[in-house]
């Protein structure tokens, strides 16, 4: 009898323990409370590079600026009405998914190239693509070459151990061009071999290429980067899996900076834009239709978007656009780019 | 506004009573177009911004190689190139009610072209002059191609600074090197298409 009840109760207490572990497991997991927290907390909290030119960079005063800090701004733009109202967490390129997964940050903004295993391991979600990047190639501008496809026989500097040196592999046997890798481990050992003239070319990612070519070639006339991507990188804000509220917020930033610029609305004419009568302005900055209350947000998120931060074209220019990297696939659809955002409608 | 000193007298006097006219009726009838100033020698030594400079540039679109693609928000100008590039120049643009859109074909060509600025514009600007031969101090430059039937053209310029600003009054403007660049790349019949930022 004794023995029964006591097992009974053992069981009872096992089932008990487990179903508050599975729960306390859910909320670990399942965080679907991020808005509320973040409103509560009066601040987005974002995770971005320590520095790297025209995505992030603090100043000595520890006012962050760049595309990437530009992007949390929008969200706090859009939630507060003040893009100040952001805590920036300057985080490790090792660390950075497992930091999001724990909260440290809730959105992170730190040039992280969306792929398929990211997402899958790491229980997270990439909710549209900020920034194309891609592999190119930089050579010296008395070569006079503007394509890759001329690059066959090349020296080709490279850094070791890297997807860049297997793109590299893969964009020369695909195009029949034979290329002698010179590879180094550390980007400034690869960079210096350019610079010495040991290789004929010297590959890295697009982005990287203008940044670093502005350390050396300010004016960019000795050095060109060639207009070839031969691979794909595309830069994404990144957000846990399972909390949709918050994932549509990100997503919707995004979107709704990009559809600003393709509809004309920069931060200098946003209050002409707010009596405008064209439908697809007006949903857009919130005058017809309420589309960010369906957001969880005011109706006019989109117009404090614009407002403070901009639209996608004035975001770029003032960063990375500054680094004198063309727009090239970050350009809008409509005008030469792949940048495309579904309607607001 | 027009640096004086490096103004022919009579001009720089003309331009005086122009701002003066402008400060008391603004509006485009009176307003000075500080992106004329004929005489002037253009500064072949000049260096252009980086990123106004002539350039191959990824460019995707569906207009056949050497179509001519104006995307005036932007200030460049666009010779499409196929597989995906295109040569980009930095252009000087149409100032504000000065800028339209839509597709033109080259009807002309002229090596250092002379300059008769049409009825309406010496009517807004009536200190210019009403034919110029061309040459170095000529506002148009070392080449103009002339769009259609219109009073448009890509030109040269003896500014080689406007060039990425929005002074122009509807023309578009290169630097001389980067002009007669694309003036040996395109012929007759070349396709142009302007493109505008939307309205509100």
């Amino acid at each position: 009898m004794f023995k029964r009840t006591f097992l009974t109760g053992l069981s009872i207490g096992l089932v008990v323990a487990a179903a508050i572990a599975a729960a306390a497991i859910t909320y670990e997991r399942y965080d679907t409370k991020t808005l509320k927290r973040t409103i509560r907390r009066d601040a987005v909290l974002c995770g971005v590079n320590r520095g790297l030119p025209g995505f992030s960079t603090p100043d000595d005063k520890g006012n962050w600026s760049g595309f990437d800090v530009d992007f949390c701004r929008a969200v706090a733009a859009a939630i507060f009405d003040d893009p100040n109202k952001v805590k920036f967490v300057p985080l490790d390129a090792s660390e950075r998914f497992k930091e999001l997964q724990s909260r440290k940050v809730d959105i992170l903004s730190r040039n992280s190239t969306w792929s398929m295993s990211r997402e899958t391991n790491y229980d997270l979600y990439f909710p549209a693509v900020a920034y194309y990047d891609g592999e190119g190639f930089m050579v010296p501008a008395s070569r006079k070459i503007d394509s890759g496809l001329e690059l066959d026989g090349s020296k080709v500097c490279v850094q070791n151990g890297t997807t860049t040196q297997l793109n590299l592999a893969d964009y020369f046997r695909a195009n029949n061009m034979k290329y002698q890798e010179v590879k180094f481990d550390k980007l400034d050992d690869v960079v210096n071999a350019y610079k010495a003239g040991t290789c004929d070319t010297f590959t890295a990612d697009i982005s990287q290429l203008y940044a670093l070519r502005q350390t050396f070639d300010k004016s960019g006339a000795v050095h060109v980067i060639l207009p070839d991507v031969i691979s794909k990188e595309p830069l994404a804000p990144v957000v846990r899996q399972r909390d949709d509220d918050w994932m549509m917020i990100v997503k919707w930033t995004l979107y709704a900076m990009i559809n600003a610029e393709e509809l004309g609305i920069t931060s200098q004419n946003i209050d002409q834009a707010l009596k405008s009568k064209k439908p697809d302005v007006m949903r857009l900055v919130g005058t017809e239709g309420a589309f960010g209350e369906d957001l969880g947000l005011s109706k006019d998120w989109a117009a404090r978007i614009i407002r403070h931060v901009g639209n996608y074209g004035e975001v770029y220019d003032r960063n990375v656009g500054k680094l004198g990297i063309p727009r090239g696939l970050n350009q809008l659809w409509s005008a030469g780019g792949i940048q495309y955002a579904p309607p607001i409608r | 506004m027009i640096g004086l000193g490096r103004l022919p007298g009579w001009l720089a006097l003309a331009g005086v009573l122009i701002v003066a006219a402008g400060f008391t009726a603004p509006g485009h009838a009176q307003q000075n177009d500080p992106g004329d100033e004929p005489g002037l020698i253009a500064n072949d030594d000049y260096e252009l911004p980086p990123e106004l400079r002539k350039q191959m540039v990824f460019f995707r679109t569906s207009e056949p190689p050497g179509t001519i693609i104006v995307q005036t928000s932007e200030r460049y100008l666009y010779l499409v190139q196929g597989n995906n590039r295109a040569l980009r120049y930095g252009i000087g643009v149409g100032r504000d009610g000065f800028q339209w859109q839509g597709l033109l074909k080259i009807s002309r060509k002229a090596e250092w072209p002379d300059w008769t600025p049409p009825p309406e514009m010496i009517q807004r600007q009536p200190y210019l002059p009403r034919f110029m031969a061309g040459g170095p101090g000529n506002p148009l430059g070392a080449r103009a191609m002339y769009l259609g039937s219109t009073v448009y053209r890509i030109h040269g310029t003896n500014r080689p600074d406007t060039i990425g600003t929005a002074i122009s009054s509807g023309c578009f403007r290169l630097v001389n090197a980067d002009v007669m660049d694309l003036y040996d790349r395109v012929p007759v019949g070349t396709k142009v298409v302007v493109r505008q930022k939307p309205e509100l």
